[in-house]
């Protein structure tokens, strides 16, 4: 009976912003953290098939991760609820009953790790972990604060690398095996926008349609809510006078404000899942001040049917868009000097003519 | 992780009270939902305050709501937002409203109204109290921002007005959904239940509001009943403002009154009152949130905001308690009843209790939704004849 303990994480929702403080965590406990495969077709259909319809896709895609652990033969699996990360600052309610729905509708039996982060009624991160220990069957309190420490370090290793600029995929990876790296070169591009979009929607491959890469193949610096720290997302929303009501509305709001009051991108794009409630109202504030602002914003729904083609053609359509704005804006600076005179010419003239 | 954010919050940052306009200026609206314009306006009157009452929702509300407001919102929200301008069309210059923030969307509707409505070039004093645990103190708090109003015995008056017409409301109600299925003279029931909340609308004297749920039960006696009827029971259960609004559920306690079947609301707004604001010193029944919380235990472990936990205890509750069938109603998109729905396939399975869901959105076609609404009562009612038959059957070969 010397075969080490195994834990399944299935490759969805917090997965994408938490995955190194899980990692940390657990393999400093003594477990094996298994994780689902990547998001396929496949996988999204099986997810599909167990929930209603008028589910948002990030869920549908949980759930096929879900069954994909348990067709591996994974029977722990990790699925928290987090409920509140700050006093009053809430999740949306799929995200919140995570455990929940995986109760209700996944029909086979395994061992289901359902933690409970609640900040608005004092469940701390701190008590969040111990729930997780005590339902593996570890009370000793040393050995959960050191797993604890562990986890921290990688995830601050994570969330620096990540802001540093380095993609998603290798941060982590690099996080995971300990490794700690940071890009200095920043790579100048005609072009830069801001994705706001969820950490699940935007790093997901398979949901993403892997937006990243093709945007930067078209030439095109993406910034995302990775790439700003909390405080900076904090103050750019208290900036554009609003204020926080979700868990998530720093990645979103805190990354697309932050770049905006900045001036630092050329355009904003928001990805996010039909149907999705949060997304449905930050967007909307976004889109509001970037009217004002003067700065190109799309909207980009996605869901389980979306085709690749037709979304693309929207986003070459946008950054087309994006170019042309910009060499016009160039054009015009550059004619700027000129152009006083012509007018003032131009007044002397009808001056003259009428004197 | 998100848990790291380290800055101060403002705690009450889910109230607001404007002071633009002066006290005696005021002229008070607040958003419909079904019928709580008669207690409001009573306890508002009383505190010597001018109000505005828009009108009753309707297609026209509704159009105009969808204009002004963002696709991707939930239908109360789009509602809400038609009562405000109609509201500050016909002269009303103060806007009230509750927010639980922590729940949905809910939390974020003034914000995004008040954006709305200054972008559209009103001009208006918002006034919002929070009614996340600081209940009771912030309400009073928010009356006497908009009143002004010092004397003490008027707050008694209008208070205890204000809650006994909230009780005489839903116990008119009550009585409505018994004798509506049951009624030898069809369309009677109603026209007690129109003479009733005329009479709760014109009573002004605390006593006479303290004896009206006895005199509304007394009264509705009087209608004849077809005492052998075989009437089967449905829960109604679901979204709050969506339950409590006839023209949002298309009035689907009169269709199913009118095919024979007793509807039961377990979510009533004046149980939801009492518990939000009597201190729980005065309270010392169980609620029906904690019956809920209860009853869903097999189901649900923690509370995930809106009225989720409700619908499943719920649910269980009338399965346990010999209910035929349960109608649980959602708008289009509303993030906790999507999981209570996934959870009450689950439920309506291993509990054995018909569940229908049905989504309302400002495109819901009328005849499509009676068609499932008929063929669901059809289930019923042969669900309960059938195993009434079998109990018989037993009976005599015993």
């Amino acid at each position: 009976m010397l075969e080490q303990k195994k834990i399944g994480i299935p490759r969805a929702i917090s997965y994408y912003n938490n995955y190194p403080f899980y990692y940390g965590f657990f393999s400093e406990l003594g477990f094996e953290v298994i994780l689902s495969d990547k998001t396929t077709t496949g996988l999204i259909n099986n997810g599909s098939e167990c929930v209603v319809s008028d589910t948002c896709l990030p869920i549908k895609v949980y759930v096929g991760h879900v069954l994909n652990l348990l067709d591996k033969g994974c029977d722990t699996i990790f699925v928290p609820s987090l409920q509140s990360t700050a006093h009053k600052i809430n999740n949306c309610s799929k995200v919140r009953g995570l455990p929940e729905i995986i109760r209700n509708v996944v029909n086979r039996r395994f061992n289901m790790i359902e933690p409970t982060l609640d900040k608005t009624e004092g469940i701390g991160i701190k008590e969040f972990c111990k729930d997780i220990a005590n339902q593996l069957k570890i009370y000793d309190n040393d050995i959960i604060n050191l797993a604890m420490k562990k986890g921290w370090q990688m995830y601050d290793n994570f969330v620096q690398m990540a802001k540093s600029g380095i993609s998603h995929q290798e941060a982590m990876q690099n996080a995971i095996s300990g490794k700690f790296s940071l890009k200095n070169i920043d790579v100048v591009k005609p072009l830069s926008v801001v994705i706001m979009g969820h950490g699940y929607n935007l790093f997901d491959e398979r949901i993403s349609m892997n937006i990243l890469k093709k945007l930067e193949k078209m030439g095109v610096k993406v910034y995302t809510g990775l790439n700003v720290s909390r405080e900076e997302a904090m103050d750019a929303i208290q900036d554009i006078g609003e204020i926080q009501y979700w868990a998530n509305e720093l990645d979103l709001t805190g990354a697309a404000a932050y770049y905006m009051q900045k001036r630092k991108v050329d355009g904003i794009i928001a990805l996010s899942a039909f149907g999705c409630g949060p997304d449905s109202l930050m967007v909307d504030e976004i889109q509001y001040h970037a009217k004002n602002k003067n700065i190109p914003m799309i909207v980009l729904t996605i869901d389980e049917h979306t085709g690749e083609a037709g979304f693309i053609t929207r986003l070459e359509a946008f950054v087309d868009m994006l170019i042309r704005k910009k060499r016009k804006l160039i054009a015009e600076k550059a004619n700027l000097k000129h152009m006083p005179e012509k007018i003032n010419q131009n007044k002397e003239q009808v001056f003259l003519t009428r004197a | 992780m998100q848990a790291k954010v380290s800055k101060e919050i403002q705690l009450n940052k889910y109230s607001q009270m404007d002071d633009n306009i002066k006290a005696k200026d005021r002229i008070i609206a607040w958003p419909r939902m079904g019928r709580i314009d008669i207690p409001l306006k009573a306890l508002l009157l009383t505190l010597g305050a001018k109000v505005v009452i828009p009108p009753a929702n309707s297609k026209e509300t509704l159009e105009l709501g969808v204009k002004n407001s963002i696709e991707g919102i939930c239908l109360p929200y789009k509602l809400n937002l038609a009562n405000y301008i109609m509201a500050l069309e016909s002269g009303a210059n103060t806007l009230m409203m509750f927010q639980a923030p922590g729940s949905c969307r809910l939390g974020n509707y003034t914000k995004m109204a008040q954006k709305t409505l200054k972008k559209m070039g009103y001009e208006f004093d918002m006034v919002i109290f929070d009614m996340y645990k600081s209940k009771m103190k912030q309400t009073l708090q928010a009356f006497w921002h908009v009143t002004r109003c010092i004397n003490p015995f008027k707050y008694y008056k209008a208070f205890s007005l204000g809650f006994n017409k909230f009780f005489a409301i839903d116990e008119a109600e009550k009585q409505m959904f018994y004798y509506r299925p049951r009624e030898i003279r069809k369309g009677e029931a109603e026209k007690y239940y129109n003479k009733w909340l005329k009479i709760i609308d014109e009573t002004n004297t605390i006593m006479g509001a303290k004896t009206l749920v006895k005199k509304i039960k007394k009264d509705f006696k009087n209608i004849e009943i077809d005492g052998k009827k075989n009437v089967p029971v449905v829960y109604l259960l679901g979204e709050f403002f969506v339950l409590l609004d006839p023209y949002t559920n298309q009035n689907v306690e009169k269709v199913l009154g009118e095919m024979g079947i007793e509807v039961q609301r377990q979510i009533m707004f004046s149980g939801w009152l009492e518990h939000v604001l009597k201190p729980s010193i005065f309270y010392n029944k169980e609620s029906h949130r904690e019956r809920c919380v209860r009853y869903a235990k097999k189901y649900m472990k923690r509370a995930i905001g809106g009225e989720c936990i409700e619908t499943i205890g719920d649910t269980v509750y009338a399965a346990q308690n010999g209910v035929d069938g349960v109608i649980h109603l959602m708008p289009f998109s509303c993030m906790p009843e999507i999981v209570s729905q996934n959870i009450l396939s689950k439920v309506s399975k291993e509990e054995d209790i018909p569940v229908i869901t049905l989504v309302l959105d400002e495109q819901t076609g009328k005849a499509g939704y009676i068609t499932r609404i008929e063929a669901f009562v059809d289930l019923v009612k042969r669900k309960k004849y059938k195993n009434q038959n079998k109990n018989l059957r037993e009976r005599t070969t015993v």
